[in-house]
């Protein structure tokens, strides 16, 4: 009994020993280069089985081909029905004022999620199968057609891991579409809770989108408000959301690799009539 | 410890490894997923002992971290735990020789494993000042990961039982 409880003593000891090391050297981790190796050797198995694991999902009640289909063209139209509420908005508001575009194109790159990590449910990841080869960098807004799926965490060249909405880790600057105010929203397990920066109203039903900072896009369909929690002489007023992902199902994925093809702002210049 | 006894666990850690990631952790399961690499350190706790399972935990938890979003070790000192607790079950006689223990044993003593697990990793993170730990997450990690693992139990515990015995498990003294 004596061997196995020492080997075990020395086990658990170079575990913590290594959870210190990597706690206390946060960014640039001697463990980096680990990760990114381990991260390309099983980029290539997990891309080939990720193939099987969809065929899986087919024979489990997935979608045909056409079935496929129309889900991503409703997808696509569910998505810019979204957006159109806000659009009203800052149409009323600024496109009286300013000459602006609806710059909605930003170059992205797509990608298949391969695999799927969770630490025994606390943490929501998942590993893409493409990486800095194609262009994505850590920090990157990830999409799906109906909205937000997360931010890339790690990337390898041919992989990257995103850190998907739901994962407690997760926060977000978004905004209310119908009011315009604004607030965090942060990944709670299952859903997002959404709080107000100042104080303000949030309704049942109301839908959410990415404010925008230097690491989200904005205007990204985050979530729709399912319940409003106001409690009693709190002034933060928060707020559950689920969001418009399905994240169970994630698949084909956008990776946002770039600032929006910048439209020119033409200055106003006062009316020249006579 | 022999190379092919060492072949059978790297292949066996990195095929649940894989398997966890690309299959098992997508299945659209209400609540959770099970875990492949729990469930594979217990079998060879159970058919092996504590060493084999402190082993081949720390192992597989090693790996699980490479891939994942937290401290490095943390999987790897749970799993290595876990593991050797598991072990104890093989050595303890009052529950029979690992041959002809009742079938219960293993769906008990996965189901218990899992639970510790969940646990002990939340408690690490309580520590380590973790803010993904709360107990609404404890509890919705013990309800999505206990049941799926023991559901498991059938498929891994005997697979791993037998493949441990074709190898041919002789009792060999560890360099360590």
């Amino acid at each position: 009994m004596r061997g196995p409880r020492l080997l075990l003593v020395l086990l658990l000891l170079t575990a913590f020993t290594l959870t210190a090391l990597d706690a206390r050297s946060g960014q640039g981790s001697p463990f980096d280069a680990l990760r990114r190796g381990a991260d390309a050797a099983l980029g290539p198995p997990q891309r080939a089985l990720g193939g099987a694991a969809r065929g899986v999902g087919k024979l489990l009640g997935g979608d045909s081909d056409e079935q496929a289909a129309l889900r991503e063209e409703n997808d696509r139209l569910r998505a810019q029905l979204r957006r159109t509420d806000d659009l009203r908005r800052r149409v009323a508001q600024l496109d009286a004022l300013l000459a602006l575009k609806d710059s909605g194109s930003y170059p992205m790159v797509p990608a298949r999620v391969t695999a799927v990590g969770s630490a025994f449910g606390f943490e929501s990841t998942v590993t893409l199968d493409a990486g800095s080869s194609d262009g994505i960098a850590p920090g990157q807004t990830v999409v799906d057609g109906n909205g937000l799926v997360g931010r890339t965490l790690r990337v390898g060249p041919f992989t990257s891991t995103v850190l998907l909405l739901t994962d407690p880790g997760f926060t977000v600057g978004a905004r209310l579409t119908r009011a315009g105010t604004v607030g965090l929203a942060s990944g709670s397990g299952d859903g997002l809770e959404f709080a107000l920066v100042e104080g303000g109203r949030i309704a049942a039903g109301d839908g959410l989108l990415t404010t925008g900072s230097d690491t989200f896009v904005p205007g990204v369909p985050v979530g729709r408000v399912t319940s409003v929690a106001a409690p009693g002489g709190s002034p933060v007023t928060t707020a559950q959301v689920r969001p418009y992902a399905d994240l169970t199902a994630v698949d084909l994925v956008g990776v946002v690799t770039g600032p929006p093809r910048r439209t020119p702002r033409v200055p106003l210049e006062p009316s020249t009539r006579p | 410890m022999t190379v092919r006894r060492c072949l059978l666990s790297v292949a066996a850690v990195l095929t649940a490894l894989l398997l966890q990631s690309t299959v098992l952790a997508r299945l659209p399961l209400p609540g959770g997923a099970p875990d492949l690499l729990l469930v594979l350190v217990v079998a060879f706790a159970l058919a092996e002992g504590p060493r084999s399972g402190a082993l081949t935990g720390f192992g597989a938890g090693l790996l699980a971290d490479l891939g994942a979003d937290h401290e490095l070790g943390r999987t790897a000192l749970v799993l290595a735990l876990v593991g050797y607790a598991a072990g104890l079950v093989h050595d303890d006689p009052s529950l029979g020789a690992s041959g002809k223990r009742s079938t219960a044993v293993p769906f008990v003593v996965v189901g218990l494993s899992a639970a510790a697990a969940v646990s002990v990793y939340a408690a690490q993170g309580l520590l380590l000042g973790d803010a993904r730990i709360t107990g609404a997450a404890w509890l919705s990690a013990l309800v999505g990961t206990v049941p799926y693992c023991v559901l498991l139990t059938p498929f891994v515990v005997p697979v791993v039982a037998a493949l441990v015995r074709r190898v041919g498990q002789e009792p060999v003294r560890h360099p360590w």
